[in-house]
C-alpha cells in the first residue's frame, strides 16, 4: 500500500463525481468504481488483489460476478459493501464518495446502505433468529418495538416467520442462510450483496435460495452476488468476469 | 445503541459463560468482601463509641488516676505517673462535690473484681463486680430493662444489692424473674434490684456480664478502693455550654488539693469525650489504612484477572466482532459493548461481595463485635469495583474497538 501501483492511476484520481442519472432520467447509477486499486503488502512482495478495475452498477440491476479462486471477487465484494477500503481509486456509493469516507461514516453506509450476505451465514449463535436479524437495527438507533415488527416482516419475507426464536444451530443450512437474508434486507439497504451465498448449501436448497433472490430483485432490490457456478450465474441479468484482478468480460446476459 | 441494549448484551456474555464468570470474579469478590467487612467493623466500632458518648452524655467527663495512653507510652511515663498520682480517695470525692459549682451529678465507681457468682447449683466463674454510687444510674444512662438500680439509701447504708447485666440474670434465673432474688457472690448473698437491657459483644468480649453493687458495700466485702479496686469519679456538667468550664473547675480543686504549683502537672487525669473519639480516630486511621492494604491487593488482582478474561474474550470473540462490524456497529458501540461487559462483571464482584460482607457482618456482630453496614460502604464498594471495571476493561475494549471488519470476520473462532 505503500508503493504507488502504476502511474496511469495518479492521472485518474482526480476526483471526478460521475452522472448519477441518464439523459433520459431514467437510469440511476448506484455503484461506480473507478480504476479501483487493492494491493496487500506481504512483506516481501506485494499481492494485488485488484488492478485497476472499474464499473457501474446502475438501481434495480442483477449482476453476478464469476472468476476462479483467488481472482479477487471477494476483495471487490468486500469493498463494494465498504468491510474494506482501496488502496487506490474512488468509489462512489450512491452519489457518495466511499473513499474519502471515515469510519463512522462507513459505518453508517454498512449500516443502511448495504445488506450483506456471507457464504457462511455468519450469525450470532448465541441469539435467536430474530434477534440476529435485529442486529443492524440495534446499530441503526432503531427503537426496540419498531425493530420486532421491522425484523418479523423481513423473516416473513424469506418464508421463516414460525422460526422466528429458533437459534441457529436449530436452522438448516438453506434456513440459516435465509435468516441471513432477512438481516441483510432489513433495514431495506440500497443494495444487496452476497459473496457466494450457495457456496455452503447442497444444490436443492441453492435454487430455493436463488429463487429467494430472484423474487427479491423483482421486488425491486439491486442485487450482485459472487459465485463461481455458471447455472447460478446466468439466472442474473449481468455478468462480470473477474481475472487475475482485473474485469474480463462484462456482459448484459438478459 | 441504548445504555439498556448494551447492559442487556453484557449480561448475555457473561451468563454464556457462567462458570468461568464466576472464577474471574473471585479476586473482586475476595476484594470487596473484605473491603467491606472491615469498614463495616470499624464503622460499627465507631457507631458503639458514639452511642456509649451519647449514653454518656456529651457533658459527662470522668476523672481519675492517670490518663489513659498518655501515662502509659512507656516505662519511664507509666513510673513518672505512678510517682506523680495518688490513687483518687473518697475524700476526694467529697472534697470535689462539696466545692464544684459547675457539676450537676458527681459519681464515684470502682475498676472493680472479676469474681465467682452462684445461685443454687448454677456457677459463673470472672463475672466483673464492680461498686459505685446510686447516682451513677443517671450519669452512664444505663438502660434499666427489669427492676431499678440501688437506691441512695441502699448505697449509703452498704446494703448487699446488686444490679445486674442481662447474661447473669438469664444464666442464673433461667425459669423465673430475678428481682427479689438472691445470689451468692464470692460467698455473701446479695439481693439482685435491677438487670439491664441486653448491650451485645464488643471485641468478642461479651458486655451483659457484670454486677454492680453500693460503693461502700464493694469497699467493705472486696477491700480497699486501690489498685486493681482504683476508685474513679464521673462527673457532668450542668450545662452543654459550661462543660469545658466543668472540667476547668474540677482540675482548678483538685490541684488546689493537691497543692500544685503554676509548672507542675496534674496528678490526675480527666478524661473527656472529646478525648475519647480523638483516641479513636487515631487509632482506627492507623488501623484503617493497614486494613485496607489486603483488599486493595486483591482487587488490583482481580482487576487484572478481568482484564485478562476480557482480552481472552476479545480473541474469542474476534469474529463476533468482525459480524456486528459488517452489520453497522461503529467503533464507540464496540468499545461500549466491551467495556459496559467488564464494568458489569466487576460491578456484580462488587455486589456478591457486599452482599457476603453483609452475611459476614450478621455473623460478626453476634460473636465478636456489633457491625454497621453504610450506604457509604455498599456505594463505595461497588463504586470501585465498577472503577476497577473500567481500568480493567479500557485496553481489552480498545483492542476490540480497533479490528478491522475484515480481518475480524476472517478470523477462524
Ligand atoms: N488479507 C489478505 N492478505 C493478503 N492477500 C490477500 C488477502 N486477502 C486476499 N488476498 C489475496 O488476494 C487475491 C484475491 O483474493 P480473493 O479472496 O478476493 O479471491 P476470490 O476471488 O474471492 O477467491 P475464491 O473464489 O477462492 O473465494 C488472492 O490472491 C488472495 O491471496
Ligand atoms: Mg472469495
Amino acid at each position: 500500500m505503500t508503493e504507488t501501483p502504476i502511474a496511469t492511476a495518479t492521472a485518474t484520481s482526480v476526483v471526478t463525481k460521475p452522472n448519477l442519472v441518464s439523459p433520459d432520467g431514467k437510469i440511476q447509477v448506484l455503484i461506480a468504481m473507478q480504476n479501483i486499486w487493492k494491493t496487500y503488502d506481504m512483506g516481501a512482495e506485494k499481492v494485488h488483489a485488484l488492478h485497476g478495475v472499474s464499473f457501474e452498477v446502475h438501481r434495480g440491476e442483477y449482476v453476478a460476478i464469476t472468476g476462479p479462486s483467488g481472482s479477487g471477487k471477494s476483495t471487490l465484494m468486500n469493498l463494494i459493501g465498504c468491510l474494506d477500503t482501496p488502496s487506490q481509486g474512488d468509489y462512489w456509493l450512491n452519489g457518495k464518495n466511499v473513499s474519502e469516507m471515515d469510519d463512522d461514516e462507513l459505518a453508517r453506509i454498512r449500516n443502511q446502505e448495504v445488506g450483506f450476505v456471507f457464504q457462511t451465514f455468519n450469525l450470532l449463535a448465541r441469539a435467536t433468529a430474530l434477534h440476529n436479524v435485529e442486529l443492524p437495527l440495534i446499530y441503526g438507533g432503531i427503537p426496540s418495538a419498531k425493530r420486532h415488527e421491522m425484523a418479523k416482516q423481513a423473516l416473513g419475507e424469506v418464508d421463516l416467520t414460525d422460526r422466528m426464536m429458533h437459534r441457529p444451530n436449530e436452522l438448516s443450512g438453506g434456513q440459516r442462510q435465509r435468516v441471513a437474508i432477512a438481516r441483510a434486507l432489513v433495514n431495506h439497504p440500497s443494495i444487496l450483496l452476497a459473496d457466494e451465498p450457495t457456496g455452503a448449501l447442497d444444490t436443492a436448497t441453492s435454487y430455493d435460495i436463488m429463487n429467494l433472490f430472484e423474487k427479491l430483485h423483482e421486488d425491486g432490490n439491486t442485487i450482485i452476488l459472487v459465485t463461481h457456478e455458471h447455472d447460478i450465474a446466468a439466472r442474473a441479468h449481468r455478468v462480470i468476469s473477474i481475472r487475475d484482478g482485473l474485469i474480463e468480460k462484462d456482459e448484459q446476459i438478459k | 445503541m441504548k445504555l439498556i441494549e448494551i447492559l442487556k448484551v453484557a449480561l448475555a456474555a457473561i451468563w454464556a459463560h457462567k462458570l468461568r464468570s464466576a472464577l474471574t470474579l473471585l479476586g473482586m469478590i475476595v476484594g470487596v468482601t473484605a473491603f467491606v467487612t472491615v469498614v463495616s467493623l470499624i464503622q460499627g466500632f465507631n457507631v458503639y463509641i458514639d452511642e456509649k458518648i451519647a449514653n454518656i452524655g456529651a457533658k459527662s467527663f470522668s476523672i481519675q488516676r492517670f490518663i489513659p495512653f498518655e501515662d502509659f507510652k512507656d516505662t519511664d511515663t507509666i513510673a513518672a505517673a505512678q510517682r506523680r498520682n495518688k490513687e483518687l480517695t473518697l475524700d476526694d470525692y467529697e472534697y470535689l462535690k462539696e466545692r464544684a459549682t459547675l457539676i450537676a451529678k458527681l459519681g464515684a465507681k470502682a475498676r472493680g473484681t472479676p469474681s465467682q457468682i452462684k445461685r443454687n447449683d448454677q456457677v459463673l466463674d470472672d463475672v466483673f463486680v464492680t461498686g459505685a454510687t446510686a447516682n451513677t444510674v443517671d450519669i452512664e444512662n444505663r438502660n434499666v430493662e427489669n427492676g431499678r438500680f440501688f437506691g441512695d439509701t441502699e448505697a449509703e447504708g452498704a446494703a448487699r444489692v446488686a444490679y445486674v447485666g442481662a447474661d447473669i440474670a438469664t444464666k442464673l434465673f433461667p425459669a423465673g424473674n430475678p428481682i427479689g432474688g438472691e445470689i451468692d457472690i464470692r460467698g455473701l448473698p446479695y439481693r439482685v434490684v435491677g438487670v439491664e437491657a441486653v448491650k451485645g459483644t464488643v471485641f468478642g468480649v461479651p458486655q451483659d456480664s457484670f454486677v454492680v453493687i453500693p460503693l461502700k458495700t464493694y469497699q467493705l466485702d472486696f477491700g480497699p478502693l486501690i489498685r486493681q479496686r482504683s476508685l474513679y469519679f464521673l462527673a457532668t456538667s450542668k450545662t452543654d455550654q459550661g462543660f469545658s468550664d466543668a472540667v476547668e473547675e474540677a482540675r482548678f480543686l483538685l490541684r488546689a488539693r493537691g497543692k500544685l504549683g503554676p509548672n507542675e502537672k496534674d496528678n490526675f487525669g480527666i478524661v473527656t469525650p472529646d478525648a475519647i473519639t480523638g483516641l479513636r480516630d487515631r487509632i482506627f486511621g492507623t488501623f484503617f489504612i493497614v486494613a485496607m492494604v489486603v483488599p486493595s491487593i486483591a482487587l488490583v488482582v482481580g482487576a487484572i484477572v478481568i482484564m485478562n478474561i476480557m482480552l481472552v474474550s476479545v480473541t474469542e470473540r474476534t469474529k463476533e466482532i468482525g459480524l456486528r462490524k459488517s452489520l453497522g456497529a461503529r467503533r464507540v458501540d464496540i468499545l461500549k459493548q466491551f467495556l459496559t461487559e467488564a464494568v458489569t462483571l466487576a460491578t456484580i464482584g462488587g455486589m456478591i461481595g457486599v452482599f457476603l460482607a453483609w452475611i459476614v457482618g450478621k455473623i460478626m456482630t453476634v460473636i465478636f463485635m456489633q457491625t454497621y453496614l453504610s450506604v457509604f460502604a455498599i456505594a463505595g464498594a461497588i463504586g470501585v469495583s465498577a472503577l476497577a471495571g473500567v481500568i480493567s476493561g479500557l485496553f481489552p475494549a480498545w483492542k476490540a474497538a480497533g479490528l478491522d471488519p475484515i480481518e475480524a470476520l476472517r478470523a477462524d473462532t
